[in-house]
């Protein structure tokens, strides 16, 4: 790929993941952003481009108001006094891997120098997804009459197939979220931080849509992230030790679907197509990834992104969770979940994947920092219609 | 009827046929009048063939089939349903990977498994609308 190892994290910061936060969202932006800045050495002025993805992921009934619930690319250049020339926003699905391939894409072709790409997610008060609607318009006519609603229905119906075909033990599903949680309690921004959660905890946790119990969805939170991204050329000249993007894969099926219908086999034929993208373009296949970060929103995403990126077997994720496969503290694990991911941190839409390549990468990762890790893959959201950027810790 | 308070669904100019058929207990689904396979929801564009003119005409469904998934739905987002209730994904014999969900009249203590045949059943939510639903075939 053109744009392979020329474009390099150079920043970041990131604020606490809290349930409820006293700040407003936009304010906490601003900070972080300034925070982001500075840590790579530079002054707002010096940053001329503006990336995110800015959905506010949720079904229900709430206002969606810029600089209150979420916060575009626009509002935060607005807010910190800066004139762009560039501001975009990805509005597809796998919103983090889409925002960072545009902004490596804005450096490449010269659109701007210095891109910062920030990610904040809002928990409004009262219950995220529920929806007071009467009346079933459009799209949603063909499945809200029948009581088919929200994502927790839609990825039950997913793992139900994979339960079913596989044979995967509910066990092996909570040696998956207390891996989650376990890493999530080490880290000091997370909202599960001093919290993990134990087997016999998940195992009494009742269903909400069977299979799937509440304790298999990340925690609605609010919470901020922002990466500063340039040239490698540029990163040369600051303070950081810079992480580069190799490259970069996002899907989309072809297949024609009822709303939030996921059926396991799309989900896999499209993902073993993203995967295939992600190591032409990044030039390391699946051996040589040290840090693969899988995307856990519900935890069964990370059985299908194992699968996907050729981790292990099709089918035999559940197999290598249960025998311990996935423990981070093992040095023959494979450490898909050692950033805690969304379920050990909080609903940060792809954050907690791209901000442990990048601490780790950069040897910026404190008391957890990995030893021999090179490469690293970010995912987010689903296989089929999400997105993966590789990661490293030199331009190859 | 029951569970008064459910969301009910507002017919369109592409949807009206599908509906009024519902309430008749009945299903039609688009058929393209170029390659002549079935899609659904119907879209603007023939998802089989790509054509621009797919002229749906509305055809009559057996609505039999067979279950791909399920999920058992204790709690809703919506208002209106009661809990637990047992949604089907139906793959329709009229068609390979045609696919309908739909409620599991048959309710949360039905044994089910992939590939198990459901034929159709509607629920009544209020006079002149009904939507679609499964329930399993007995056993041969």
């Amino acid at each position: 790929m053109a744009s392979s190892n020329r474009v390099a994290v150079v920043g970041y910061a990131h604020s606490d993941v809290q349930r409820h936060a006293d700040t407003t969202l936009g304010v906490s932006t601003v900070q972080t952003a300034r925070r982001a800045i500075a840590d790579a050495g530079l002054t707002p002025a010096d940053v001329d481009g503006f990336v995110t993805a800015s959905l506010f992921p949720s079904a229900g009934a709430h206002a969606a108001v810029d600089g209150i619930s979420l916060v575009s690319a626009n509002w935060l250049a607005e807010h910190l006094g800066v004139n762009p020339n560039y501001a975009a926003g990805f509005q597809g699905f796998g919103q983090l891997p889409g925002a960072v391939a545009m902004a490596v894409n804005a450096v490449v072709s010269g659109a701007a120098d210095y891109v910062l790409v920030h990610r904040a997610l809002h928990n409004p008060r009262g219950s995220y997804h529920a929806n007071p609607m009467t009346e079933a318009r459009g799209d949603q006519q063909w499945t809200v009459p029948q009581g088919y609603f929200g994502p927790l229905a839609m990825i039950a119906l997913t793992y139900t197939e994979y339960v079913e075909r596989y044979g995967a033990a509910r066990e092996a599903m909570a040696a998956v979220v207390v891996e989650a949680r376990k890493n999530g309690s080490r880290i000091p921004w997370s909202a599960w931080r001093s919290r993990p959660l134990s087997v016999e905890e998940y195992l009494a946790e009742p269903m909400v849509n069977d299979p799937i119990c509440r304790l298999d969805c990340d925690l609605p939170v609010d919470g901020v992230a922002c990466f500063v991204f340039t040239s490698a050329e540029r990163a040369r000249d600051l303070p950081n030790q810079p992480v580069y993007v190799a490259g970069y894969a996002t899907g989309a099926p072809v297949r024609h679907r009822l709303p939030l219908h996921w059926p396991l086999d799309d989900i896999m034929d499209v993902g073993a197509q993203t995967a295939r993208r992600l190591w032409e373009r990044s030039g390391v296949g699946p051996s040589e990834v040290s840090l693969p970060q899988v995307y856990d929103g519900f935890s069964p995403f990370v059985y299908l992104w194992m699968e996907s990126l050729s981790l292990c077997p099709v089918g035999e994720a559940h197999r290598v969770v249960l025998e311990g496969g996935i423990d981070s503290d093992r040095t023959d694990a494979l450490p898909v979940l050692s950033g805690g991911g969304a379920l050990g941190n909080g609903r940060m839409h792809g954050v907690p994947q791209m901000l442990e390549c990048y601490l780790q990468l950069s040897g910026r990762a404190g008391e957890r920092q990995r030893r021999g890790v090179s490469v690293g893959v970010a995912c987010h959201s689903s296989p089929h219609y999400g997105g993966a950027v590789a990661y490293s810790n030199e331009p190859f | 009827m029951s569970e008064p308070g459910r969301p009910l669904p507002v017919p369109d100019e592409g949807s009206e046929a599908f509906w009024s058929a519902a309430a008749r207990h009945a299903l039609v689904l688009a058929r393209c009048a170029r390659c002549a396979r079935l899609s659904h929801p119907p879209d603007v564009v023939c998802p089989h063939c790509g054509s621009t003119e797919p002229g749906f005409e509305f055809t009559p469904v057996d609505g039999s089939g067979s279950i791909r998934s399920w999920t058992v739905m204790r709690q809703s987002f919506l208002p209106g349903f009661d809990v637990p209730f047992v949604l089907v994904d139906v793959e329709l014999a009229a068609e390979p990977d045609l696919r309908l969900i739909g409620r599991l009249v048959d309710g949360p203590g039905a044994e089910l498994r992939l590939g198990a045949p459901v034929r159709l059943a509607f629920e009544d939510l209020t006079p002149g609308v009904a939507v679609p639903a499964f329930t399993l075939e007995a056993a041969p």
